[in-house]
Order: structure tokens, then sequence, then C-alpha cells
């Protein structure tokens, strides 16, 4: 169950400074060459899967993050 | 991106979108509230934007993308045993296509006899900012999207 506060802070409701720049973290990111964790992921039709499963299909995969704007 | 992803699916590279949260939060696109509100705007989004690649759904927390960074548009090419061996915290098709051929050359100069290690190099790619787009996808959020933006960014 994901923790209220923080899918609250991460879903914003206003693009202001003091709710915005907390998520701008790719510092913070993990490093190239060093295996990442998996994630639950879901695909339109509401079925589940994860970030491995998808990157396990290719050599290589690009992995796009993204929304409306 | 689309293009890019058609390009190099024939060579052994998938292509990912993984829709996040609003980063400009409108009228129309309003912040997300629930998984199913998330998997609306995935969807309107597909259909807007064209995307042809599949697009998956990030838990409401935003898990995936926050462990990633949480940039509004960012993309990672990770290998198949789940190594990143790009990260970039904008998009730019030209980046990540420069990227791809250069791995795709690795199987090649290894074949012909070089032997390679791994390292990292840091580098300062240039994308096109698209402003037009960027504003029509403001617009499109509505006008509190665009309201905001100019309060944080009066000269943007």
């Amino acid at each position: 169950m994901p923790d209220q506060t923080i899918t609250d802070l991460y879903n914003y409701d206003e693009f202001v400074p003091e709710k915005f720049e907390r998520w701008m973290r790719f510092d913070d990111s993990p490093p190239v060459g060093k295996p990442v964790l998996d994630f639950p992921l879901w695909n339109l039709d509401q079925t589940s899967t994860s970030l491995k499963t998808e990157i396990n299909r290719y050599t290589y995969t690009i992995v796009e993050f993204g929304s409306f704007t | 991106m689309n293009k890019i992803a058609s390009e190099f699916e024939k060579k052994e590279i998938g292509s990912i979108f993984i829709y996040t949260h609003e980063a400009h939060p409108g009228e129309n696109y309003p912040h997300l509230t629930s998984m199913e509100q998330k998997f609306q705007h995935a969807k309107a989004l597909r259909e807007i934007y064209g995307v042809t690649r599949p697009i998956l759904i990030d838990s409401l927390d935003g898990a995936c993308h926050r462990y990633f960074g949480s940039m509004p548009n960012m993309t990672w090419i990770i290998n198949r045993s789940g190594i990143p061996v790009y990260k970039s915290d904008w998009s730019d098709s030209h980046s990540v296509k420069n990227a791809l051929e250069y791995f795709l050359e690795i199987p090649d100069r290894r074949k012909a006899g070089e032997r390679l290690a791994p390292f990292h190099v840091e580098r300062l790619d240039y994308r096109n900012q698209e402003r037009e787009l960027f504003y029509k996808s403001l617009e499109r959020n509505g006008q509190k999207a665009i309201e905001e933006f100019r309060k944080a960014f009066p000269s943007g």
C-alpha cells in the first residue's frame, strides 16, 4: 500500500517551486553500470508486469518517463 | 522517440514509455488521485500524442519514477541484465540514437579482436527545447497549467 503522504506530495496539485522542486532529484538517481531495482508496472489494459520483465525482452531497452507535459 | 523506437526495434532494442504524474496539472488533466484516473490519462496520452511504444503505468506514488530521479521527461537505456548504460535527465532522440549506435558497435568491435572494458563518461548533450510544442501541451492541460508555469518561470 503506497504511503498516502508520499502519494499526495508526488501528485502535487499545482506547479509551484515548493511542490515540484523536491522531485527534481536526478543527482540522486542510480548510477550507470550497477543493477537497478525492480518495480511493478501496469499495462494500459491494467494487467500487471514489472520493469525487469520488460527490460528482459531485448538486448537494450529505451525507458522514457513522462506525462502530458 | 517513436521514430527511434521503430528504427531500432529490428536491432534487438526495445522501447517503453512509463507514464508518471502530471508535471503541470491543469483543469483538463489535473493531479492524480487514483490509479483509475492514471490509466485514463495514460490512454488519452497515447491517443493525443500518438505514442506507438508500449505505455506502462507506474504506481500511484511513483515508486519507479522516484527511484530513477523523478525528472519530468527523462530517458534511460537499460540492458537485459538490468544495468543502466545511459541516463539522461531530459529526453532527446538525437542523444539516444547516438548512444544506441555506439552500444550496437560493441559486439562487432569485440568480434574484430578489440579487448573492451567498461568505463564511465559524462557528457553535456544539447536538446531541442521545442517551446511551441511545450506550450501547446500546457494549453492542453488547461489555463491553470500555463499560468503556473509563467509564474514559476517568468522568462520562460
